[in-house]
């Protein structure tokens, strides 16, 4: 569980977050949305005690970071692209954070070929790519197998593979009742991902809600050859209609589209267009995040 | 603490760069030795300075730090783990350094002891510099100006006070001198250390 409770931090006179408030429960991802200098990465740090707050607090397991008893048995952090020593290997990384997070060598051995480094556990570092160095970032969040994982922009640098195992990673890991929280701007793919939404915007949190709510009720999207006879078919069913910007269209809620088939078979009209719309995570986060 | 231990003594025995610096280390103090117990004794104490501030400041310059920090959340436990590690790896360089000193073995003696001093008060420079590269070229142009040319390595100052200390045995005045020094470095570190790891 993570939790933070009107968390601010503030930088001489600039406030970087304002009583920021949210969670994080165990058992689902929570997708952490913002634009760039939005507060993300600067939460991310109060949450593992890289940075002090200036008010308020943040907790995991019910604690403050540095309370907790054996840190990387119980948080795993990814936070920017390739922390670790150029003339490391990615084995000899993992060896020097293994005594802090208590894990022995065979767990090297395993988290290296869990995130794919197998056969490059022998190369340094420095001359590993981009996704190579956030797979190792993986690796070195994993080495104490902590319940609890917190990442920054994980997917940055990983290939379309990459990312879809990144996916697969963390969605057993909550399955398993593990606490996830993840920043990113990869709306889609967090959209893929996610149980639950945070989105922040200059320093606030706009909005914290499960996925499921976001999406609301859909509606349909109706095209037909006699749109006034149809509006006048759905009205009597009882649907809540509009008329989208071409004229032509109905957007009707509050009815299925076998219903709304059938009242149109009824009425002997004729069908060019019937889709399901929901609102998507990216409307929802533009909208929220003031940005276009 | 002893997880930090271990973590940096992993790190320090697998980058090439470091033992690399401690072979060089030792074979330049073999050498210095045959020719001056003095002149190896102060060499010694740069030497173990430098490394101090390397593997220290190494950690800062490539970010690692931050996963110093969030293995050991407590930071002064953090920062004691790295004085010894430092401590350690210095205090060994310097023994086999000076070996060429056999024929002075109270300087031996004394400058293998007063080597983890130096080790702290480097990891404390670097804590609070933060850049390895800045923190050695001060240090030399502090030793050769205030201390050289200015203090004649007879003033009050931390590397003369080491030196007197090391060369004139039972001096304990230069060793309280060098150890109140350390011990400032220290109090500064333990409050620097504190300060955020903001973004790159």
């Amino acid at each position: 569980m993570i939790e933070t409770r009107r968390l601010s931090k503030s930088y001489g006179a600039v406030a970087a977050l304002r009583e920021v408030t949210f969670m994080a429960a165990p058992g689902r991802v929570t997708g952490f949305l913002g634009l760039n200098g939005s507060g993300k990465t600067t939460t991310l740090r109060l949450l593992l005690g890289l940075s002090r707050p200036t008010s308020g607090e943040a907790r995991i397991n019910g604690r403050r970071y540095h309370q907790l008893r054996r840190p990387l048995r119980e948080v795993g952090a990814v936070l920017e692209q390739g922390v670790a020593h150029p003339g490391l290997t990615g084995r000899g990384h993992l060896r020097t954070q293994a005594p802090l997070a208590g894990a022995s060598d065979a767990r090297v051995k395993q988290v290296l070929e869990y995130v794919g480094l197998a056969d490059a556990a022998r190369t340094r570092t420095g001359e590993y790519s981009l996704g190579m160095r956030q797979r190792l970032a993986v690796a070195t969040a994993l080495l104490g197998e902590p319940p609890v994982l917190i990442l920054d922009e994980p997917a940055n640098g990983l290939d379309p593979a990459g990312v879809a195992w990144l996916r697969g990673l963390l969605r057993s890991h909550a399955e398993a009742g593990g606490t996830v929280l993840l920043s990113s701007h990869l709306l889609g793919e967090l959209e893929l991902l996610v149980d639950d939404v945070v989105i922040i915007a200059d320093g606030e949190v706009r909005l914290a809600a499960p996925l499921a709510e976001l999406a609301g009720e859909p509606r349909l999207r109706v095209r037909g050859g006699d749109p006034r006879l149809l509006w006048e078919a759905f009205g009597r069913a009882g649907a809540a209609l509009e008329v989208a910007e071409d004229g032509a269209t109905l957007l009707v809620a509050g009815m299925t589209p076998e219903q709304a088939g059938d009242i149109a078979l009824a009425v002997q009209v004729p069908i060019y267009e019937l889709t399901v719309e929901t609102v998507s995570l990216e409307e929802v986060f533009f909208e929220l995040a003031g940005a276009r | 603490m002893i997880a930090v231990l271990r973590s940096e003594l992993n790190r320090t025995l697998m980058i090439r760069a470091s033992w690399v610096s401690i072979a060089a280390t030792i074979a330049l103090g073999l050498t210095f030795g045959v020719y001056s117990a003095d002149f190896w004794t102060l060499f010694a104490g740069i030497g173990a300075f430098g490394l101090a501030v390397l593997t220290t400041g190494q950690h800062y310059q490539h970010r690692t730090a931050m996963l110093l920090m969030l293995g050991e959340p407590r930071r002064w436990r953090l920062l004691i783990g790295q004085c010894v590690a430092a401590a350690v790896v210095a205090t060994v360089t310097t023994a086999l350094s000076g070996l060429t000193v056999a024929d002075e073995p109270a300087q031996w003696r004394l400058t293998v002891a007063l080597t983890p001093i130096v080790a702290v008060l480097g990891v404390a420079v670097a804590t609070v510099v933060r850049r390895p590269t800045w923190a050695m070229a001060g240090t030399v142009g502090w030793l050769l100006i205030a201390e050289g040319l200015l203090g004649k390595l007879r003033a009050p100052l931390p590397f003369s006070a080491y030196l007197n200390a090391a060369s004139s045995e039972g001096d304990s005045k230069q060793l309280l001198i060098f150890v109140a020094w350390t011990a400032v470095a220290l109090v500064a570190a333990g409050a620097m250390i504190r300060r955020d790891m903001v973004s790159h």
